[in-house]
């Protein structure tokens, strides 16, 4: 099994694996039912993201295969909507953008191209594609969270807010790198962030709830995860801030809600919780060893701090 | 691939070296075949037939086979085999149907040897007996299979595939008479090259045709085959029926297959369409290739393992016209590409994880703590033993979910629901609101709010009602309780260092609160030791003087120590700043919270909360009153907001927005305010929790918010009872008729021939008709929900029977939600646009 995502309101779990399937679970209530087990990938599929929920109930998967499907479920069943075949290698990374921008997929895959599919209506979609963006391949995509650049105050109502698009990638040129959307609706590369070693494996940018700093959260194979935050608003300046230095590759990390505590999935198997304390440091409050251990302890501890 | 260092192999006495290579060719290559030196290697192709010599940095140029001046048809090569025991004797296929063998030892520039011109259409594979010198087979497109005596002129015997065409034909490697065939229309045949008559066995091995098949080279009855569906098979051929006893699946047609010389499971495949790689796999890891070669910028026609016995040695030819030597330590890896895990936050502060079920199974032994009280391990998914998967890798999936109050949501949930906004005097709110905090635990919220009520709420009225009593009980048992209640709280935060400075506050109790929080001591300080019927005047005063005192007075609890009591630090960043001016306010405030430090543990009883408070308000009023402008607060209260709203707390920040409204809302800039308005309603929304947000967008007074609500709604109208959804056009928009909903709101007739149905409601009241052809005439009420500022309601109807008479209210973008069926009573509550609502029935 290579990835698990819950929808929009955690009442759904979407899960793939190296056995091409793509299965979706009620996770209702605490019990598991399989909704659909979605088959049409011909390779192991990566990654699933779930779209928001106000485009319908929208999953897509990214294979081995280089394709990306977008299922629908329509009247309960689930189907294929559409396949992008667009890459030449495996692709592996989807990420829906923000709901405010439309519905559009980022897809980055092993040819080192970030594909960018953007549904027009009537079924069509328009791709635009970046290739090169990271040299061997690209393993990761993220999007920023929708931020409007100067107040909506000023927008006359009714008219769509002018979004600043942007999304982070990693890749196996050990970067991340910002990807801007001009004026002219091309991407182009904003910044490069460079401190990892090696592979760059997630890259994971934090909800923005409560504030206007954007902070993203990247992890590698050299076994770095460092917080990148950027706090003048014109977004040029990242500074990293080393996390930890884990003894194995991290594969994942991902953000809670609130943005406020970081979950840490690396090669020894094991999950750590991060949250950040008052002078700055990144703390670990848990450690969800592979479904045991004393992390209830911890949680609580880190409960406390938030009090 | 210049700087790939060599390779030596020591292959008994000999040794193989050399490293990632290639060369260009004239021509396309068809096949390829090493000589058994594993020095040379003939490539094969409609216009090119060269042998070259494998060196260490390099491919040479040896010998070209193509000779004459007009190249006949039968040098134009489908396919080429060098004998695995006669170095000078190789064998064509011609695309004519002619098999020719060559003789490298003949001392004349042609070494053409025999013609064999029996097939009639083209010899799609040639295959020398792996340990007779003399005998050939070869297999063609028509239908028919031929074995050759290379001592006789013609074919001692011919076999018929009573099928279309042979695309591979291989000697067995464990049965000295046996031979297997592939046919276009998917069957493999086992032979017995004693019986042409009829072959000894057949099955269907592929959907589609079978372009190749392989024996395994350690004579284990094992047989790979390969074909169209994108599939490898590998068949036990020992059994009375052959077996398949793995199943790759490739990306790509396969074209030809090779097993892996010294490694029992693996094999390399190329495909002959599309994908231009070259693929090793595991066949007990059917769906990731181990390794992957990409040199080739077209079609892989032929491959061939260099030595039988060595495993780093891959050659290939290609439409490219290159031939190449491939490393295996220099593949690329997609095993290493591939992300074993998977890790998601859930709304609910849950954690999903995923792994390898090998990892995490050594776990299971272990118990789980005590103390421990998620729950570890919410599913497993466990493979079929059929699965090819089998010991190799599984997964399970373990949710962990948080405890409730800690890392979990529940406090999100419940606070939203049950916090007061609107509609009632500041004070009640901000009381409220503190008393659902406390009682959810969230101690410092609590005091939030009361500290709010405090600086805002205006003096008089009820509080001053309450004045005299309070500061005559707070005086008299309220300080002392607070001192307890201090220690209490502190304990398990701070562990034995409490301890410590208990025994220091033995000799004088304040120092423990102190430590609790070391600016909320301040007045505690004072109050204790003066006690509290100290003159308000006086106390400020004095806090004036002592501000720098108080630090020193016990600077071991600097707060790096205390990361628990954020709120002095961080909450009050502009202390200083304010210092400057009056400072007193400050402290009040400060001292404001220091009973509730104490008043939210709840079950130490007889100090209730809400009278510390007032013990203090009383204090603090006075002040308001006296010295202080309104908006004095302003900036803190500001900053507060901003600490809450940067620890994830967007919900604290936008409830005090909106409970003192105008009081702050110019002091934060309209940005950062929308940004907190839609950031908590997003919040909501994943939390289904439409009246909360609603009620939100309702009171906020940004615009672009309240505008949220504006919006057209899209509705999908359901009969509950077939599930059916209506037709869309049953339905009609008409203008009012004022039924008799809720809120007045819409009229609709139900009409259905249950097609599938789209129901949209546009603008604000307008009103909506329909007929209902199959029974009697219904109303739906269509609520006022739908359209902005309008009261909740829910939509009824009949379509048919009486059975049929509720309906779905279904939104455009999500199915029903059966959870959250209702009565009317239970008012679902206003619907926002573009979201998926809930779903209400009422029969």
């Amino acid at each position: 099994m290579h990835d698990a995502q819950m929808d929009y309101y955690g009442t759904r779990l979407a899960t793939c694996s190296s056995d091409r399937s793509v299965k979706i679970f009620d996770v209702r209530n605490g019990g598991q039912i399989l909704i659909a087990d979605l088959r049409g990938h011909e390779g192991p599929v990566w990654q699933v993201a779930w779209a928001h929920p106000m485009y319908g109930n929208i999953l897509a998967s990214c294979s081995y295969d280089r394709k990306v499907i977008i299922w629908k479920e329509e009247n309960g069943t689930w189907e294929k909507t559409h396949e992008h075949t667009g890459h030449d290698s495996s692709v592996n990374s989807v990420c829906w953008a923000p709901h405010d921008y439309g519905l559009i997929l980022a897809c980055g895959s092993s040819d080192g191209a970030i594909s960018l599919l953007t549904y027009t209506g009537e079924g069509q979609w328009e791709v635009k594609k970046i290739n090169n963006a990271h040299t061997i391949g690209c393993n990761a995509v993220s999007w920023a969270p929708a931020v409007v650049p100067g107040s909506l105050i000023d927008q006359p109502s009714g008219q769509k807010p002018n979004y600043i698009k942007k999304f982070a990638s990693g890749g196996c040129d050990n970067l991340i790198k910002l990807w801007k959307e001009e004026e002219d609706g091309q991407w182009k590369e904003e910044q490069k962030l460079e401190a990892h070693s090696d592979w760059v494996r997630d890259v994971a940018w934090a909800p923005s709830i409560g504030l206007p700093t954007s902070t993203i959260a990247s992890c590698s194979q050299d076994g770095r995860v460092f917080i990148w935050t950027c706090d003048d608003t014109s977004g040029n300046t990242w500074s990293p801030k080393l996390l930890h230095k884990f003894n194995d590759v991290v594969w994942h990390v991902s953000w809670s809600i609130t943005a406020n505590i970081l979950a840490v999935s690396g090669g020894d198997n094991k999950v750590t919780l991060w949250k950040e304390s008052v002078d700055g440091q990144w703390v670990c409050i848990s450690d969800v060893n592979k479904g045991q251990g004393s992390v209830s302890a911890s949680v609580t501890e880190g409960q406390q701090n938030e009090q | 691939m210049e700087k790939m260092s060599r390779v030596t192999t020591a292959l008994g006495g000999s040794a193989l070296t050399g490293r990632t290579m290639h060369c260009h060719l004239d021509a396309p290559a068809n096949a390829i075949s090493v000589c058994r030196d594993a020095a040379q290697v003939v490539v094969a192709g409609r216009s090119i037939f060269k042998i070259y010599a494998i060196e260490d940095e390099q491919f040479v140029e040896k010998l070209n086979l193509r000779v004459g001046r007009k190249p006949s048809l039968n040098l134009s090569c489908a396919d080429v085999v060098w004998h695995q025991m006669d170095e000078n004797l190789l064998a064509t296929a011609a695309t004519n149907g002619v098999v020719v063998t060559w003789n490298l030892g003949r001392p004349s520039r042609n070494k053409q040897d025999q013609l064999f011109t029996e097939h009639k259409r083209t010899v799609n594979k040639v295959c020398f007996h792996p340990t007779e010198a003399h005998v050939l087979l070869s297999g063609s497109q028509d239908g028919f299979m031929k074995c050759f005596d290379l001592r006789r002129k013609d074919s001692v015997s011919t076999f018929s595939g009573q099928s279309e065409s042979v695309r591979d034909v291989q000697f067995s490697i464990r049965d000295y008479f046996t031979f297997a065939s592939t046919f276009e229309n998917g069957n493999v045949q086992l032979w017995d090259i004693r019986r042409p008559d009829r072959c000894e066995r057949m099955f269907t091995a592929h959907n589609g045709p079978v372009f190749c098949c392989d024996w395994h080279p350690e004579d284990r009855g094992w047989l790979a085959t390969g074909g169209r569906d994108k599939m490898v098979k590998v068949w036990d051929m020992t059994t009375h029926r052959a077996k398949e006893v793995h199943c790759v699946q490739t990306i790509a047609s396969v074209a030809r297959v090779k097993w892996r010389p010294e490694c029992r499971h693996h094999l390399a495949t190329c495909s002959m369409m599309v994908d231009h790689n070259i693929y090793v796999w595991d066949v007990r890891r059917p769906f990731v290739p181990a390794a992957m070669f990409e040199e080739h910028r077209d079609v892989t026609t032929g491959i061939a393992w260099r030595h039988p016995h060595d495993p780093s040695f891959l050659l290939s030819g290609s439409k490219d016209s290159t031939l190449c030597q491939h490393l295996f330590r220099d593949a690329s890896q997609p095993v290493e590409r591939a992300n074993p895990e998977g890790l998601c936050y859930g709304l609910f502060g849950d954690l999903a994880f995923a792994a390898k079920e090998s990892l995490v199974s050594a776990e299971s032994g272990r118990k789980p703590c005590a103390g421990d009280r998620r729950h570890p391990i919410f599913f497993k998914r466990k493979l079929d033993p059929a699965e090819p998967f089998v010991g190799l890798a599984s997964s399970a999936l373990s949710v962990f979910e948080m405890e409730p109050g800690s890392g979990s949501m529940s406090w999100f949930v419940d606070t939203a629901e049950r916090y007061a906004l609107a509609g009632r005097p500041l004070a009640e709110l901000c009381d409220h609101n503190a008393k659902v905090a406390r009682e959810l635990g969230r101690n410092q919220v609590a005091q939030t709010w009361t500290m709010l009520r405090i600086i805002y709420s205006s003096p008089g009225l009820a509080s001053a009602a309450s004045l005299n009593h309070s500061v005559g009980k707070g005086s008299s048992c309220g300080l002392p309780l607070m001192n307890s209640f201090n220690l209490k709280d502190m304990a398990p935060g701070l562990g034995s260092e409490t301890r410590l400075d208990r025994s220091k506050g033995d000799t004088r109790s304040d120092t423990v609160l102190l430590d609790s929080s070391t600016t909320l001591i301040t007045n505690e300080d004072n109050e204790e030791t003066e006690g509290s019927d100290v003159p308000a005047d006086y106390l400020l005063g004095d806090v004036e003087g002592e501000e720098d005192e108080l630090y020193l007075l016990d600077p071991e609890h600097a707060h790096p120590e205390e990361p628990e009591y954020v709120l002095p630090q961080e909450a009050f960043p502009l202390r200083h700043e304010i210092v400057d001016t009056p400072p007193g306010p400050e402290h009040l405030q400060d001292k404001a919270d220091s009973p509730h430090v104490s008043g939210s543990e709840a079950d130490a009883a007889s100090l209730a909360p809400v009278d510390s408070s007032f013990s203090l308000i009383s204090v603090s009023h006075a002040l308001y009153d006296t010295r202080l402008p309104p908006d004095f607060f302003s900036a803190l209260v500001c900053d507060m907001l901003r600490f809450y709203a940067e620890q994830g707390d967007v919900q604290m920040a936008v409830s005090v927005l909106i409970v003192l409204g105008e009081r702050v809302r110019k002091d934060i800039d309209e940005q950062t305010q929308e940004h907190w308005y839609t950031s908590y309603i997003d919040l909501l929304q994943r939390f289904c929790l439409w009246n909360v947000s609603n009620q939100v967008v309702k009171l906020s007074t940004s615009r672009a918010i309240s505008c949220l609500n504006q919006a057209s709604t899209t509705l999908h109208v359901n009969c509950s009872h077939c599930k059916r959804p209506m037709s869309s056009r049953g339905w009609a928009v008409a203008r009012a008729r004022g039924a008799g909903g809720p809120d007045g709101g819409a009229e609709l007739r139900g009409g259905t021939s249950g097609r599938p149905q789209l129901l949209r409601i546009r603008a604000a009241l307008r009103l909506l008709q329909t007929r209902h052809p199959a029974g009697p005439h219904r109303q739906l009420e269509v609520p006022g929900s739908v359209l902005p500022r309008k009261a909740p309601g829910l939509i009824w109807g009949q379509h048919g029977s009486p059975e049929h008479c509720q309906y779905l209210l279904l939104p455009e973008s999500g199915p029903a939600l059966p959870g959250v069926c209702g009565s009317p009573a239970a008012s679902p509550g206003p619907y926002l646009p573009g979201q998926r609502h809930p779903v209400f029935l009422w029969g």
